[in-house]
């Protein structure tokens, strides 16, 4: 002590030469940040070494003996004509899935920019495809391409065009489009949103300065909107295709990988070997190819765009011919007649007022019966008789409206409720306990590790740590399943909520930590110092002073982990095999797993109660929604 | 370039009415500057001439040319605005050039009349950067730029200067003003600014709930106000408004004298011919070469000027006195300005 003390004076007596070294990163900053990565290293990054591990060796099922082979299982993928066969389906898949959303998304975008009745309602009925869970989203959409019974199958009887019903399913080729078409249907709204901000941002200006010199709408689009968009556009296209090569519920529900190895992508591929074949080396080899795939593509993006927006600058500077030009001339510069000018549109102005506003309504409602109608029928089904949904031919008109299938499935008791039909009210349970808690834990952890990430952006420390947090949004979920199910396994944890709310702690704190890092962002550090100087301790600061400023970040976060934990499905599916920890995505699954016809009234009647807080969110927490979509790290 | 007509414009969003039956005509080559409060219109008279917002009532005219109906890019304005607008992802050369190409305009005529443009206003060196490379100054002068490169019909500016430190703002208004001689451009200008609007245009209108008050030259504005709302708002400091009574006329009542603080001056002593002013001097208030007295002449503060206010002791009697003739009548009721006989 008193050596300290010694060297203290000494350290005061020489501060007048020596620049002390200050820290500027408090330690509480560490402190905040520190939970979160913990957790995300241990429920993340060391399952994802672990599956790497995994794909380094191979098991034998029989006698469960792991054998190191290396890269073999890689090697073994190369020369496998099933994996460069489900590679082709992926990477088409992904651009057509890529494609449709930007397209669809940029028109719902571009609608929902404008001013106009029923704006708000028009934003929150293109919202619910996005928000309701892929296991429902695939229950409608399989139903709707069913063959016999299929619901657009009925509507053609319906309006007597037979003729063209088809098995839409049934075509390998066809099957593929249509579940990548199911796709885009569940992922634009999430585009949509973000070209949506992103076009909010934009100065109302801009439009207005290029109308007046001369430009058309179109022109304007691609003249000022479009460039306005290029880096929105990056990051879309980055979550749109991981999101893509990711799809993996819709599939389970709609295909299984068929007809034949029709619809068999990569995510599909890997999930056969691990958990139908177990083999897990090899399983664990093709999800690790989905992840390297995804983080490779979003590093060329990057470079694409990057590259591109560098040569622009070469072209708009100015070219050696054009130098010449210039050291030529020697005169002064005049000013030039310009040719007249005889501005003239093709429709006269009154005519294009007029059908300006019907062509936009018309959009609108077909954007509008796009995102409902489908979820309109599903709710339809739920109240058809049971022998209703299995008539032939098929048709869309129910004989009459009945409550019996939400009877079935929430009162147990009844005669003719099947045991499946029973799980409900218990996953319905099991789905809100595992949602609050993991959205509690999350949401607490997110926002201590989330303001230290706002404060210190630009340390080096937390700008790592933040990108590490941001490539976790890159791994499949897929990869890191198969860890957790070995690992649960060995601790006695599989089929327990327990196992749900650590698993989904992987992906909800990443998330909820960035939320919440934009959330602080926005409030102004000078809270944070005037706080300081009023005698807060840094803690005291963040619970008195901060955290009530930043409660509807909290909220969104709070709503939105739930949200994503209420629709998760491959962890549940996997890792839960008992009503005692299942979730409605798992039992809704389970239904089809039994395909017995009657059973079909209570499988609506469940998606139609697990979609009700993402539509409840939908309409009346719209603004939550929105926020957890554009914070970036969104879940697909 | 051409003349503007407009006859009673009319413009509402939804029920409240901006503009209230407009009408104006500006010359060819007129530089005509609108001054007003904040919220009065101004803008929106800005879009309804360059047709981005529709009007309800009303008509417009270039050149006698009823224009009402047009699209904005049939009617070849150029606008300037507050923010300047510049498209953020066009170097300053593609903005400028942008109008000509919506035109079709040939490349080597683009490039030649980009060039005058860009001497024109000093931009030689800044062809190649993007707008948010250039300094607030440099912005405006690209976003004028834009504007004249395709020899609009009326070239509008919506307070161009508003976002320029103080040298900077002089500087370009004298070379707005020259640029408007040089190019016998029709310019609309709209300004917070008065000073501005006094040294800038051939004449100034003044705006009030979307309703011009009066439109005539600076001289006039200043020195024969229409009513008191032009008084008030034209001149600082503000004019004194006082009941005429106090000022030692007797008409019960029914005027009210304006007399500006700088034609209100302490009074020498034994003199006292025109009007004169007797109260305790409240408060002295130094500007520079200038000084401002405040007099409390019964219940009113009266503010008035000297160059040199030693002597003057706050709390003592002062007379300050003003010539007649530079002060203005105004009716009680009405507001508007009694010409004087
Ligand atoms: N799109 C709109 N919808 C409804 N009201 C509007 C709209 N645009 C402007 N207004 C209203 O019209 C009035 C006039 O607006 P304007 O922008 O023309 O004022 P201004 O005179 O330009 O004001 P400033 O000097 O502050 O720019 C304001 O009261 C404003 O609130
Ligand atoms: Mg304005």
């Amino acid at each position: 002590m008193v050596f300290a003390g010694h060297k203290l004076t000494t350290a005061l007596d020489t501060s007048v030469t020596i620049r002390r070294k200050t820290r500027r990163v408090p330690a509480f900053s560490y402190g905040a940040v520190a939970p979160a990565l913990l957790i995300v290293f241990l429920v993340a990054g060391l399952p994802l070494l672990y599956s790497l591990y995994l794909s380094f060796n191979t098991t034998n099922p029989i006698t469960k003996r792991w054998v190191f082979v290396g890269l073999g299982n890689y090697a073994k993928l190369l020369d496998n004509a099933e994996f460069w066969g489900a590679l082709g389906r992926t990477a088409y898949f992904a651009v057509i899935s890529v494609a449709g959303t930007t397209i669809l998304g940029t028109i719902i975008a571009l609608v929902l920019n404008e001013r106009f009745p029923g704006r708000g309602l028009l934003r929150s009925a293109v919202l619910v495809p996005w928000a309701m869970a892929p296991v429902a989203i695939g229950v409608l959409w399989s139903f709707v391409f069913a063959g016999s019974f299929g619901l657009l199958n009925g509507l053609l009887n319906d309006l007597g065009l037979s003729f063209l019903t088809a098995a839409w399913l049934g075509d390998g080729f066809r099957a593929l489009n249509l579940v990548a078409l199911t796709h885009v249907w569940n992922q634009a709204p999430l585009t949509a949103l973000m070209i949506l901000s992103g076009l909010q941002s934009m100065p109302g200006n801009l439009h207005k300065a290029a109308i007046l010199d001369g430009a058309g709408p179109i022109r304007r689009f691609f003249s000022i909107t479009l460039p306005w968009l290029k880096s929105s556009y990056l990051f879309i296209a980055i979550i749109a295709t991981i999101n893509a090569l990711m799809t993996f519920d819709i599939l389970l529900i709609m295909t299984r990988g068929g007809p034949g190895t029709a619809t068999t992508v990569l995510s599909w591929l890997g999930y056969l070997q691990s958990f139908s074949f177990l083999r897990f080396g090899e399983g664990a080899a093709i999800l690790y190819v989905l992840t390297l795939a995804s983080l490779a593509l979003a590093i060329i993006y990057f470079f694409i765009f990057r590259q591109r927006r560098s040569a622009e600058h070469m072209m708009d500077g100015a070219t050696p011919s054009e130098m010449a030009w210039h050291a030529k001339r020697a005169q002064r510069n005049a000013m030039v007649t310009l040719p007249a000018y005889r501005p003239h549109s093709l429709l006269p102005a009154r005519v294009t007022r007029v059908l300006a506003p019907a062509l936009f309504a018309l959009v609108a409602i077909v954007i509008f019966l796009w995102s409902v109608l489908p979820v309109l029928a599903l709710i339809l089904m739920s109240l058809s008789p049971a022998a209703d949904l299995i008539r032939t031919p098929a048709t869309v008109i129910p004989t009459t409206l009945t409550f019996d299938n939400f009877i079935s499935v929430l009162a147990a008791e009844g005669h003719t409720t099947s045991a499946q039909a029973k799980r409900v009210p218990l996953s319905l349970m099991n789905s809100f306990i595992v949602g609050a808690i993991v959205s509690v834990i999350n949401v607490a952890l997110g926002t201590l590790a989330g303001y230290a990430f706002a404060r210190h952006a630009k340390e080096r420390f937390f700008a790592g740590s933040l990108w590490a947090l941001m490539l976790t949004r890159m791994i499949p979920g897929l990869t890191l399943v198969l860890p957790f199910f070995i690992t649960f396994k060995t601790l006695g944890l599989l089929d327990t909520r327990m196992a749900l709310v650590i698993s989904y702690s992987s992906f909800l704190l990443p998330l909820s930590a960035w939320m919440m890092k934009a959330t602080f962002e926005s409030v102004p550090i000078s809270l944070d110092r005037a706080a300081l100087v009023d005698g807060c301790s840094r803690f005291a600061m963040l619970i008195k002073v901060l955290l009530p400023v930043v409660r509807p970040g909290v909220i969104a976060a709070a709503i939105f982990c739930f949200l994503v934990s209420w629709n998760e499905f491959l962890f549940a599916l996997i890792l839960t095999s008992t009503p005692k920890a299942q979730t409605i995505p798992v039992v809704i699954s389970g239904f089809l797993n039994q395909a017995q016809f009657y059973e079909y009234g209570p499988l609506f009647a469940a998606s139609v109660l697990s979609i009700i807080p993402p539509v409840v969110v939908a309409f009346f927490f719209q603004r939550y929604l929105v926020q957890g979509a554009l914070s970036g790290a969104v879940k697909g | 370039m051409a003349s503007i007509t407009l006859s009673g414009i009319g413009k509402s969003y939804g029920k409240v009415d901006i503009l209230k039956q407009l009408d104006l005509s500006i010359a060819d080559g007129e530089f005509i500057s609108f001054l007003g409060p904040s919220g009065c219109g101004k803008s929106t008279l800005l879009y309804c001439i360059s047709g981005l917002e529709d009007i309800n009532t009303g008509t417009i005219a270039f050149d006698g040319q009823d224009m009402t109906e047009l699209s904005p890019r049939e009617r070849n304005i150029a606008l300037v605005f507050q923010d300047y607008a510049l498209y953020p992802h066009m170097a300053v050369r593609d903005n400028i050039a942008f109008p000509l190409r919506q035109q079709k305009v040939t490349p080597d005529l683009i490039r030649r009349q980009v060039d005058w443009a860009a001497e024109t206003l000093g931009l030689e060196a800044l062809l190649d950067r993007l707008p948010n490379e250039l300094s607030g100054g440099q912005r405006q002068r690209v976003a004028v730029g834009r504007a004249i490169v395709r020899n609009p019909a009326a070239l509008l500016m919506d307070e161009p200067l508003s976002n320029l430190d103080a040298s900077l703002r002089v500087r370009m208004r004298s070379e707005i003003r020259r640029l408007q001689r040089e190019l016998k451009m029709t310019v609309i200008f709209v300004t917070h600014d008065q000073e501005e609007a006094l040294v800038l245009s051939d004449r100034i209108a003044v705006m009030k709930d979307g309703v011009i008050q009066q439109v005539a030259s600076p001289m006039t504005v200043y020195k024969e106000p229409a009513n008191q709302f032009v008084a008030s708002f034209i001149g600082s400091p503000q004019m004194n408004f006082l009941p005429s009574a106090l000022a030692g006329r007797n008409d019960n009542g029914g005027t009210i004298i304006g007399i500006r603080p700088h034609d209100l001056s302490p009074a020498a002593a034994g003199r006292a011919d025109g009007i004169s002013l007797t109260g305790e001097l409240a408060f002295v208030e130094s500007a520079g070469p200038i000084h401002f007295l405040e007099v409390m002449v019964g219940d009113h503060m009266v503010k008035g000027a000297c160059a040199d206010p030693s002597g003057l002791t706050p709390g003592a009697q002062l007379t300050l006195t003003a010539d007649p003739r530079s002060a203005c009548f105004f009716d009680a009721q009405s507001g508007n300005r009694i010409k004087p006989q």
